[in-house]
């Protein structure tokens, strides 16, 4: 049994890191981008680092969230972002404070700073922004967490246009491949958790 | 290109390994296939480590999230330190199992096995 393992071990190895099907993959299992005016830009939260700054993720989505407002796609910008598990700093305020620094105006931003999982910021954008009658909102996360997080917030009562962001990757490099692989093997244990949990 | 090149290197400096060991220290070529099969052995039970230490990981973590309204991430398992362990463990397990069958280890459990019974 561990010879059939081991030999499965290194052929799927060779499969992901040397062809380019984790790529292929990554591309099919994307939600295509509809960028069209909305009610709201909705930006999910990607956590911070260690050191307290945003991560790599966190701020690619801010800084697609922000330049959409900059577009005029839409007159709010709502952002979300967890507590730092370190000091209890939120993400969302130094996103918040990105924002502004870029002539964001404060009375455009609607943040949330509790939720800690996708279904619990689909749950409570929902609250805060139906009450601003909200329907239509252009949502911002990576390419993979989009199928995840898009039925969520259709579940929420909101009309979603996907804004996906995306991280720059080499389709040639070996780390690359097995970089995106390990993202989209996680996004789809969550997708099977959250169809079994019944939250879409 | 970067992944033909890591390939290509290491295809070399297999075949130039090969050969040295074949001339100079005479290692027989019909040798690298048993060595090979145990090598994937070794992989092997790192995997099946791997896996059972990421399920009883997951398993855990949703129970705690069940009963304590405590935040617990399963993005905690997702780090490489876990895949690294589960090798090193699978190899020590492995390396035991083999040096089970070894007869001198054979003789000491037969004679331990001999005076429980006795």
């Amino acid at each position: 049994m561990c010879r059939i393992a081991g030999a499965a071990g290194v052929a799927g190895f060779l499969i992901i890191a040397f062809t380019p099907l984790p790529n292929a993959l990554d591309r099919w299992l994307t939600i295509p981008a509809r960028i069209e005016p909305a009610d709201a830009i909705v930006v999910l939260a990607a956590g911070l680092n260690s050191d307290e700054i945003l991560s790599n993720s966190s701020m690619r989505r801010a800084l697609r969230g922000i330049t959409l407002y900059k577009l005029g796609l839409a007159p709010l910008l709502a952002l979300s972002g967890s507590p730092s598990q370190r000091s209890g700093r939120p993400e969302v305020e130094i996103r918040a404070q990105l924002a502004r620094d870029v002539g964001v105006p404060p009375a455009a931003l609607v943040l949330v700073g509790t939720p800690r999982t996708t279904r619990e910021e689909a749950v409570e954008f929902g609250r805060l922004l139906k009450l601003r009658g909200v329907r239509r909102i252009l949502l911002v996360t990576h390419g993979d967490h989009m199928p995840r997080a898009l039925p969520l917030f259709q579940r929420a009562g909101f009309e979603v246009l996907p804004a996906p962001v995306f991280d720059t990757i080499s389709d040639a490099a070996p780390e690359d491949r097995l970089s995106t692989t390990r993202s989209l093997v996680m996004e789809l244990a969550a997708r099977l958790y959250y169809r079994a949990a019944g939250y879409f | 290109m970067q992944g033909v090149f890591v390939l290509v290197l290491v295809g070399l400096t297999s075949i130039a390994g090969a050969v040295f060991v074949m001339r100079r220290l005479a290692w027989p070529a019909t040798a690298l296939a048993t060595g090979a099969l145990a090598a994937l052995e070794l992989l092997g039970a790192g995997l099946v480590c791997f896996l059972v230490n990421l399920g009883l990981g997951v398993a855990v973590i949703l129970l705690v999230r069940a009963l304590s309204p405590s935040p617990v991430s399963v993005y905690v398992l997702n780090d490489v330190a876990l895949l690294a362990l589960s090798l090193v463990q699978g190899l020590v397990f492995q390396g035991w199992r083999q040096a089970t069958r070894d007869p001198r280890h054979a003789i000491s459990r037969s004679r331990s096995s001999s005076s429980s019974s006795g």
